[in-house]
């Protein structure tokens, strides 16, 4: 029965479109240029296939934007990426519809074009295929895509962006995951005092400033490297575990018990606004997790060699302690928080 | 409007003639029940809570007493096979058609019926355990009825981190302490498989189930009953691996890819030595 139903639709739609004469109005979607900043990785491959587009874009911040992602309206994709927070919150895991707790901390969300390993697990390679995962995850938005589809059709402002942005008003949920994606691609932050002192725009480092990169460069960028602050490898560094079930870490993807509890290294850029830190916030501070890494990190028969070669820490004195949350601050994007602030 | 109903009804009225005409004793097709009968060994399993005393309880091979209070998994992907090797593959890339969920507490989903099977003898029946990876997407658009059966309040059977179904979720308790047992299965690939330029990664606890038929079917005049038997005394004692709850060998509560394959292993067989994995077929009634 549902299906002659289905066929009826089907037929009629072919009907009212053989009746209407007029031609659809072609919108010059024009594509965005997303310039790679200096020495910054290659594009994730994903990317190429996705080329921003200036509707494409607009409509994807629009959905990024709206609570009616989440099954009771309360919840948009920026509830817990907080354009202010560099994309982050300030909860210590993940809060979805009704105060429900998810599993771990709200990541940053920014160079994601140039990221080949998305969720702290790794556990999607494009972010086309991520964001189904928070619309239908209990904890998070608990809707479905169908749910969210029915509530966009009939929205004015939704007709004329889907029309826009792909030519037609049809609302599909590709076009939902490739817009959100296309809108993240051009959250580029890369305007840091860093980024200034090193491509010699004027600015210097303070003195602390510039003991804390000595001292990164020493103890710190063997993971957090390149441009983007980490090298994008899964380790254990030993940080107290999540007791839940449902947490491994990298193994929960991989099935590899070599990656138990390993988690994706975490970029530093923007870190000073994005506390607490850990896979699901074990602190509140830098200087909490600089501390950790001084006395002593738990140990586990996969925990990252660097720390296995060093008696399972990082001895750090007072003074480079200071100096690395100065060097911290320095990848802070003010330009990039407050842009998005507006 | 009046012309294509006009139009459908004279088309489905001609496929109701067709298929009378065809022959007066013997109908063109007719239906196939599978019966799944879940089991301790050969004891039909009743569940329960933590302090339940009426639970079934089964001991395994290292010595574990468990039962369990919940059960289900997916049955996709069926293909009945007749002697002559003619495959007659049943809506295996409809989920809305081809797939069900057995849950162990509904009694109605322990059967489920094959539709307008085309006449014949078969000889063997093959199915997944799971959903296979090319549909394992949780397309509610192109599935919406087994969508919203899988992801009911109580069938839980969407693996949402995965963006994919649960393919087996087993919840029940171990050892005299009645500690919790659970275990979820289900696909955490990622990446276009067997395209060599990309990047894959996962595991995929979709498993080919093939069993003989102990009789064959006979569809026809008759409309045959394939009791299949699950017998979940593999979950812990399975061909492929014998596992001990609790310590080094496997976590007593799964539900990431970390240890999964033990027990995916047991349920549905590795894919090489064993393709019953807990499938038998106990009896075939035409």
């Amino acid at each position: 029965m549902l299906k002659e139903i289905t066929m009826l639709a089907v037929v009629f739609l072919f009907l009212s479109c053989s009746t209407t004469d007029e031609e659809p109005i072609v919108i010059a979607n024009p594509q965005i240029g997303v310039d790679i900043p200096l020495n910054f990785p290659e594009f994730n491959a994903a990317v190429y296939a996705n080329r921003p587009t200036q509707y494409g874009v607009a409509l994807g911040e629009e959905l990024f934007f709206d609570v009616r992602l989440s099954t009771d309206n309360t919840i948009a994709c920026a509830s817990c990426h907080m354009p202010g927070n560099a994309y982050a919150d300030h909860n210590v895991q993940g809060v979805g519809v009704e105060g429900r707790i998810g599993l771990r901390n709200v990541p940053a969300i920014q160079n994601l074009a140039f990221m080949n390993f998305y969720n702290w697990d790794g556990s999607r390679l494009q972010l086309e295929n991520q964001s189904l995962v928070p619309i239908i995850t209990h904890e998070e938005m608990d809707s479905s895509i169908l749910e969210v589809m029915s509530k966009l059709e009939g929205d004015d402002t939704y007709t004329e962006m889907f029309r826009n942005a792909f030519g037609d008003a049809e609302i599909t949920p590709e076009r939902i995951y490739t817009s959100i994606a296309q809108y993240e691609y051009t959250l580029i932050s890369a305007n840091s005092t860093y980024d200034k002192v090193i491509r010699n725009e004027g600015v210097a480092f303070t003195e602390s400033e510039a003991r804390g990169y000595e001292t990164f460069q020493q103890k710190c960028v063997s993971c957090h490297s390149t441009e983007l602050f980490t090298d994008q490898s899964f380790r254990n560094i030993g940080f107290p575990v999540n007791t839940s079930v449902d947490e491994a870490g990298r193994a929960r993807v991989t099935g590899d018990m070599d990656d138990y509890m390993s988690f994706r290294v975490p970029s530093l850029r923007n870190v000073e606004y994005t506390a607490p830190y850990g896979s699901f916030g074990q602190f509140e501070t830098l200087r909490a997790v600089l501390d950790y890494f001084d006395d002593g990190v738990l140990d586990a028969d996969n925990l990252d060699p660097i720390f296995k070669n060093n008696s399972n820490r990082i001895p750090l004195s007072e003074l480079e302690k200071e100096d690395l949350i100065a060097f911290m601050k320095t990848l802070s994007d003010a330009e990039f928080v407050s842009v998005l602030n507006d | 409007m009046k012309n294509i109903k006009q139009i459908l009804f004279l088309a489905l009225t001609s496929i109701v003639f067709i298929s009378c005409g065809n022959d007066d004793d013997i109908p063109a097709a007719n239906n196939i029940t599978l019966a799944f009968h879940n089991t301790f060994g050969d004891e039909t399993i009743v569940l329960g809570d933590a302090t339940s005393e009426t639970a079934t309880v089964n001991t395994s091979e290292a010595g574990q007493v468990h039962h369990f209070s919940e059960v289900k998994y997916v049955i996709s992907n069926i293909v009945l096979v007749q002697a002559d090797g003619t495959e007659f593959p049943y809506y295996i890339n409809d989920l809305d058609n081809g797939a069900t969920v057995v849950n162990v507490a509904d009694a109605s989903t322990l059967n489920y019926v094959l539709t307008t099977i085309p006449s014949g003898e078969y000889t063997q029946i093959k199915f997944g355990l799971g959903v296979r990876s090319d549909l394992n997407t949780l397309d509610e658009v192109s599935f919406p009825e087994f969508y919203a059966l899988a992801g009911a309040n109580d069938t839980e059977m969407h693996w949402e981190w995965g963006t994919g179904y649960r393919f087996t979720k087993i919840e029940g308790f171990y050892s005299a302490d009645d500690l919790t047992l659970s275990v979820h299965t289900g696909s955490t690939v990622e990446g276009t498989q067997g395209d060599e330029s990309t990047y894959t990664q996962g595991v995929d606890a979709y498993r080919g189930i093939t069993l003989d038929l102990t009789t064959n079917a006979v569809v026809g005049s008759s409309a045959p009953t394939i009791t299949i038997k699950a017998d979940f005394d593999k979950l812990l004692s399975g061909q492929t691996n014998t596992i001990t709850l609790g310590d080094n060998n496997a976590t007593p509560s799964v539900h990431t890819a970390a240890n999964m394959e033990l027990f995916v292993d047991n349920l549905g067989g590795d894919g090489t030595n064993d393709v019953n994995g807990m499938f038998s077929v106990e009896n075939v009634e035409n």
